[in-house]
């Protein structure tokens, strides 16, 4: 056949396309398990440091995990309820607009939505170094335990920030990032927005 | 002795034909990614293999190509490569996969691959360019390592993550955001520049 017919190009590309997609779909499809449990402990991680609850390696995230939480009421966003230390606790996943991206964080609160038990970042894209450090655990670790009269919780962003964490947690505020305005005030806002979705789950109960 | 094929090719691809300071492709990936050591390390190994898998797969295959449609399997082949990568990524070091996030998908917009399975595999036997493919992708990755360490060092003041600045160091904000990338890789040219330069100068003083 000649290589520049019609016929021998489209086979070709046919063939070549058939081989590599079929090798990808094998790879694919040998790697779904593993690639599910990577995302599963993922959330666990998440959900359980919300919580305040410690773990050590997978194994051992999986089975606290089962024994202190169970899967919240169905809706557009996954949520859990938990029993930790003889306390209740309801945690949410929540996504909101950031400066560049979708910040996707999970809040662990009391059922009541007035304190907050612990939040984590699950994903964001914000600035490496500045608006990236919401993910930090001085910034994050400024709301375990933080007061959240009315399901709210203050940021002090911009020039009110004093750029370091705010050590006191009955005052229901906590300190932005020092050049992430931006940022800590959509981080506040998502923060909030799951505060209401914890009452809401709360109250059902 | 004159020096063998491979060896030339690896001197061309690390120096005096370097992907980054010479042939200036794959900036858009040094900007991105070079802020972190761990990211530049994940990024540049998965350029270096699909660079040096796709040129040999490509250099196999090229008697069977038809030209009409050369590109178009190039393509193919590289971007398989790279979801073989991102999927093996996933599976097995998913930290660094939400690292990168996005950019192991852009690797295949990298010109690195392209441009050797253009300019070598079409001419050369599947080994050889497998060796041209994977030199390419140290050449790259040196430059951008060197890139990282400046960048995390002055931009976080850590290595790998590890803090090595003393604690009262003031991070460089601009280390971390891509301009500085732009200044330090037009450093890095400008270095490898006057070098050849220079002893280009010396050999053709000897010569005389």
């Amino acid at each position: 056949m000649k290589k520049d017919s019609m016929l021998y190009v489209v086979l070709f590309t046919f063939v070549v396309c058939a081989v590599f997609t079929l090798v990808l779909a094998i790879a694919n499809e040998g790697t779904k398990d593993l690639v599910a449990a990577n995302a599963e402990f993922a959330t666990q991680s998440a959900v359980l440091g919300a919580l305040g609850v410690p773990f050590d390696g997978k194994a051992d995230a999986a089975a606290r995990f089962a024994g202190a939480v169970s899967p919240g009421p169905d809706g557009p966003r996954r949520s859990w309820t938990a029993r930790v230390d003889g306390a209740d606790y309801v945690a949410v996943e929540q996504a909101g607009p950031g400066l560049w991206g979708t910040i996707t964080v999970i809040l662990a609160a009391t059922p009541d939505g007035e304190r907050v038990r612990g939040v984590r970042v699950v994903s964001q894209n914000e600035t490496p170094g500045l608006g990236g450090r919401v993910a930090e655990p001085w910034f994050i670790g400024q709301y375990e335990g933080e007061r959240s009269p009315g399901g709210r919780v203050g940021m002090r962003a911009g020039a009110e920030s004093s750029g370091a964490a705010d050590p006191d947690k009955e005052n229901g505020r906590v300190d932005g990032v020092s050049g992430a305005t931006r940022t800590s005030q959509s981080f506040a806002a998502i923060v909030d927005a799951a505060l209401a979705r914890v009452k809401e789950i709360g109250g059902e109960r | 002795m004159k020096p063998s094929k491979a060896v030339v090719i690896l001197k061309d691809n690390l120096w005096s034909n370097n992907p980054i300071f010479i042939q200036i492709l794959g900036i858009c990936s040094t900007l991105a990614v070079t802020n972190n050591l761990s990211n530049t390390l994940v990024m540049t190994v998965g350029v270096a293999l699909t660079t040096a898998f796709s040129s040999m797969t490509l250099s196999a295959l090229k008697g069977l190509i038809p030209r009409k449609v050369r590109m178009i399997v190039q393509v193919v082949v590289i971007s398989f490569y790279v979801i073989l990568i991102d999927i093996l990524l996933r599976a097995y070091l998913p930290e660094a996969s939400r690292q990168l996030g996005p950019y192991v998908g852009l690797i295949i917009t990298n010109c690195i691959i392209m441009g050797r399975a253009e300019a070598f595999a079409q001419a050369n036997p599947p080994f050889l360019s497998f060796w041209d493919g994977l030199t390419s992708g140290l050449g790259y990755m040196a430059v951008l390592m060197a890139i990282a360490v400046v960048r995390e060092l002055l931009g976080f003041g850590t290595l790998f993550g590890l803090r090595v600045m003393p604690a009262g160091f003031v991070p460089w904000t601009i280390m971390i955001m891509a301009p500085s990338a732009f200044f330090l890789v037009a450093m890095v040219m400008w270095w490898a520049k006057s070098m050849q330069a220079g002893r280009q100068a010396a050999g053709k003083e000897a010569k005389k």
